[in-house]
Order: C-alpha cells, then structure tokens, then sequence
C-alpha cells in the first residue's frame, strides 16, 4: 500500500522544483530507471537517462547531443527548436546569457579551443606540485579547529579547501589566498539551486573575474616565471592569443565547477567514515585502500548527481523517440547505480573493482577536466584528517543520536551533498 | 579503413575506422571495451592506453612530451605504450593492430 502511494507520488512529482527529494533521490531515480533506461518526464519535455550504458553512448556523441544546455538545465529554451537540425539555431542563440557561452556549455569547435587553454593547468608536474600545497593547506585548516573536538566540515574544512587549491591551481600569490577565502561561503553554494537564479549580488564570480583580469594583464605586460604568467600566454591551437576576458571568465569559471562538487563529496567521505566506525578502522590500517574508497563514495553519492544535454537531430534511443531540441536530463547518479554495470549497486563497497567505473565526473569530451586534481585532493584530505585526528564520530548533539540522525541535502537538483556535517573527535596524540 | 583492439584476454574488435578521428574515438565511438578515456582525449587521465608494435608506431606521429610524462605519471611501464587519443587515424593506418592492457587504472 505504501508502495502504491509512493509511486503515484513519483508520477506527479516536478523533478525540478520538489523539495523533498534532495534529502533522498535515489528511489525517485529507481522509478524512473523501472520504466526503462530512458523515459520522458510527465513534465518540461524532458527525457531523462538512468542506464549505464544508454548514458555513456550519449555521453560520448557530441555530435548529435550538445551541451548547450548543460548548465540551464530544463528551463525553456530561448527559440522553438525547427527542422531536423538545430544545430544553427543553438549557434545562434549563444550570446547575450553566460549561462550558454562557459566551457561546459560549448560545442565543437568552440570547446576544443578552450579546453586546450585549461590542459597545460592540469599536467602532471603541476599535480605534485599542487599536491604538496594540498598538504600544507589541510594542515593549517586542522590547526584552526583541533582544539575544539568539534567540527562543521563543510564550512571550516572542505569549502576553503577546495577554493584554495583552485587558486593554487592557478597560480594565484598566497598573499590573496585569504581574499579568494572570504569570497566564498558555504550559503552561496547554489548549483541548480531549487529557488531558482541567484541574486546577482550574491554571485561571487564577477569578482573573481575581476581579480583574474587584473592578474592576467599585469602578467601579459611584466611576465614572470610563474602559473599566472604561463596563463596568460597560453595561445589557441591556431597560435592566436585569447582575449583577457575570455582566460578571466574561464579561470572563474574553474571555481564554479571545481569547488562545489568536491566539498559535497569530502562531506560524504566523512559521513560514511563517522557512521561506520569499522571501516574507518579498516581504511586507518590499509591506507592504500584510500584511493578506492574515494571511487565508491563518489560513485555511490554522486556529487553531480545530473546533468544536461540537448539533441540536436532525431535520434531513437532503445524505444524512445527523441526529436530535435529534446532536452536530457543525464541522471549521473542513477547511471552509477545501474545494476547492469554494477553488482549490488545500493552497496558500499570497499574493495568494489570496477568502482572508478563509475561516471561521477562525466565522459567524452566535457568529462570533468578537474578530476585529477578532484582525487588527490579526496586522498590528502583523508590522509591528514586520519593523522591528525585519532578518531571521527558524528557530533550527536547536532545531529541526534544514532538510529535518529537529522541530515539535510543541497536544495538542488543538481548537486548532492550535505549542507553541514558536524563531527566530534580526539585529537591524535 | 580499419582498426582492430584486442583485449587483454585476446579478444579482438575490428571496427571501421574514421579519418581523423583519434584512435580513441574510433573504439569509444563504436563500443569497443576496454579503453576507458575517462578525460575525453585531454591527455590528463591515461586511461585510453594501448600498446602498438613496432611496425605500426614507425607509421605514427611520435608522441608529444605530454604524453610521454602522463604515461610515466600513470606508471605505465611497457615501451610500446601510447595514449589511444594523441594518435590520429591516417590512411597509412589502415589495418592498424593494437592492444589493450587488463586494466586502465590500479
Ligand atoms: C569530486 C569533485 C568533482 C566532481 C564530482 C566533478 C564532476 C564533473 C562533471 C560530472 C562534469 C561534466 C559535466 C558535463 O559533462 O556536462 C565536470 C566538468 C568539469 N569540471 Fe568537474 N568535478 C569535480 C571537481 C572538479 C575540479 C576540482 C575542477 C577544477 C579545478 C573541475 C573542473 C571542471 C571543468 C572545467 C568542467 C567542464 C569541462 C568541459 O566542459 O570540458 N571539476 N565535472
Ligand atoms: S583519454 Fe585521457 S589520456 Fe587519453
């Protein structure tokens, strides 16, 4: 009976704006994926993607599915889509709204150009480099909080974490690392916010363009033997030099996308450690299992846990017809959990071999750029937390007692994450 | 135009390729398993790696240092190494034979 109920609730339910579902999404993903791999929305046009495979196979044909839409999501688009092929028409319709001019956004050839401008950030000299900083920075950020006992994970440890590894990624002086800090606060975390657009007040990135202005100017003019220096010269494949906005707005762009998703999963890595005292246990004596562990949780959380894309022609998928202009809704964190790729699919799994299958970073050719850095950062923030501190619980006082725990989610639909997470502990001695 | 990638465990899958597309695109793009290409071809995640003889690299452009470090970065061992998605489909690659390791990733 209750079952009956749930599901005519699921019919009925607006993905996009319903606030009960961000606290637990999973089983409205698992009524969508018992209607088949894909399926439309009753609501918005929208045809959403839970299969594994289905979701690679899109994933992977930039041809035909754009990323236009990747970042407005299923709000009505600003022309009526005609003929068999929109691919004009998206081109033409791109100005105007950043929402549709960002890299994650772009298609062909557009895309490639700004992709190669972010490739050299992300070389391997530069991860261990970025990886000593990791080491430094986690430690000053338990220094400020391990006389307490107590903990908010999100807004004292992952959030500026996460911003300043982004600024040492680009170069930015450690002097203005306490600026890029303070621009940041955990309530402006607002991915596919469920209130709809944010106030423009409240939208941190045109400062942070304004401080990479200024950035890549001064380098253009006094170059230095530095990340900002080699920055601003990077060049476009065909040797031009980008304007100065456009390597402004896509090292903004750079916090947008790195920031979010990686203190959501830093959070989930710690609940599943506070709440299960014998994994912590277990991960404490085979470090090596660290790396693993960080696979599951994101593949199991799924911090990104949908994304966009938008069919430029007709395409047949299994047995849905989608015509031009259709818009999909890529259901990562369903796709991570299809029983056909992976065995036992509700289950945490520490020792789960095919884990960094999953796709919580996405595939093909807007897959997430950021995802090396993503990992070292998940493993760092383990390996300090465990050598600083002797063991993590959750704080009962916060969040009730076990069997009773009081846990609120991202009002997004978006992103999955905790919005706190309070932990008590023992120092290490 | 073809390309054939043999598994690990010796299964092979001939596919028929596409001029200028990557390597990598001709085995994702036509459901090949085996290559991950968890970066899309950015040559940052080392996934999309195969093993080629020595006849056929002779017929390849050399790889960029990029590519070089991220194979040492990923601990790849083997010599005949490349990553799938700096290799560009040419004419004088029909035919073209490669492997593919057990694993993309430890
Ligand atoms: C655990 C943390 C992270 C997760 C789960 C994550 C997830 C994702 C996903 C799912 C996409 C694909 C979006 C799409 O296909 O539409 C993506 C794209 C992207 N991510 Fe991440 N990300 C993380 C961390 C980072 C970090 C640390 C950075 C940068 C420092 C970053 C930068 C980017 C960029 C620039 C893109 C757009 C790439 C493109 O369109 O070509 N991400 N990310
Ligand atoms: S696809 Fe990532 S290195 Fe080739």
């Amino acid at each position: 009976m209750e079952l009956e109920l749930t599901t005519k609730r699921f019919e009925d339910v607006d993905y996009f704006t319903d606030r009960s579902l961000p606290d637990e999404p999973h089983s409205y993903f698992e009524f969508l994926r018992a209607q088949g791999p894909l399926t439309r929305l009753p609501l918005r046009g929208v045809v959403a993607v839970t299969g594994y495979n289905e979701g690679n196979a899109i994933f992977r044909n930039e041809e035909r599915f754009s990323s236009y839409n990747a970042a407005y999501g299923p709000n009505p688009l600003p022309f009526t889509p005609e003929g068999e092929d929109i691919t004009d028409q998206i081109e033409s319709h791109r100005d105007g709204n950043m929402i549709f001019r960002m890299i994650s956004t772009f298609d062909p050839p557009n895309h490639t150009r700004l992709r190669m401008l972010l490739r050299g950030l992300f070389s391997p000299k530069r991860l261990v480099e970025n990886e000593k900083f990791m080491r430094r920075l986690a430690d000053g950020l338990i220094d400020e909080f391990i006389a307490n006992g107590t903990v908010e994970i999100v807004s004292q440890f992952a959030l500026p974490f996460a911003t300043l590894v982004i600024a040492d990624l680009l170069g930015v002086p450690e002097e203005d690392h306490k600026l890029f800090r303070r621009i940041f606060s955990a309530s402006g975390m607002r991915t596919g916010s469920l209130d709809g657009v944010p106030k423009q007040e409240d939208n941190p990135m045109p400062k942070i363009e304004g401080h990479f202005i200024g950035y890549i100017e001064d380098r253009r003019s006094n170059p230095r033997n530095d990340v900002l220096t080699d920055l601003a010269n990077t060049r476009y494949p065909d040797g031009s030099l980008p304007p100065v906005k456009d390597v402004a707005a896509l090292s903004a762009f750079l916090f947008a996308a790195g920031q979010e998703a990686t203190v959501r999963v830093a959070a989930a890595m710690f609940h599943i450690l506070a709440e299960d005292q014998a994994l912590q246990a277990r991960l404490r004596e085979e470090r090596s299992l660290i790396p693993n562990f960080a696979e599951e949780t994101l593949r199991l959380e799924s911090a990104v846990k949908s994304g966009f894309r938008l069919a430029k022609v007709r395409a047949t998928i299994g047995d849905v017809e989608i015509e031009a202009g259709t818009p999909l809704m890529m259901c990562i964190a369903a796709m991570n959990r299809d029983p056909a790729k992976f065995e036992d699919p509700n289950a945490f799994k520490l020792d789960r071999k095919n884990a960094r299958d999953h796709v919580a970073f996405g595939r093909g050719i807007h897959s997430c750029i950021g995802a090396p850095l993503a990992r070292i950062e998940l493993k760092v923030t383990v390996e300090r937390m465990f050598d600083r501190i002797a063991d993590i619980r959750i704080d009962d006082a916060k969040h009730g007692p076990v069997g009773n725990r009081t846990y609120r989610y991202a009002p997004s639909y978006i992103v999955r994450g905790l919005t706190e997470l309070h932990l008590a502990f023992t120092p290490a001695s | 135009m073809k390309i054939t990638y043999i598994e690990s465990d010796g299964t092979p899958h001939t596919v028929d390729a596409t001029i200028g597309w990557s390597i990598m695109e001709n085995a994702v793009k036509n459901g090949v398993p085996g290559i991950l290409a968890e970066c899309g071809g950015s040559a940052t995640c080392g996934t999309c790696r195969i093993y080629v003889e020595a006849d056929w690299q002779g017929k390849m452009s050399p790889p960029h240092p990029d590519e070089t470090t991220l194979l040492e970065y990923v601990e790849e061992e083997r010599p005949d190494a490349r990553l799938s998605c700096q290799v560009s489909m040419t004419e004088s690659l029909n035919g073209l034979v490669v492997r593919m390791p057990e694993r993309q990733y430890s």
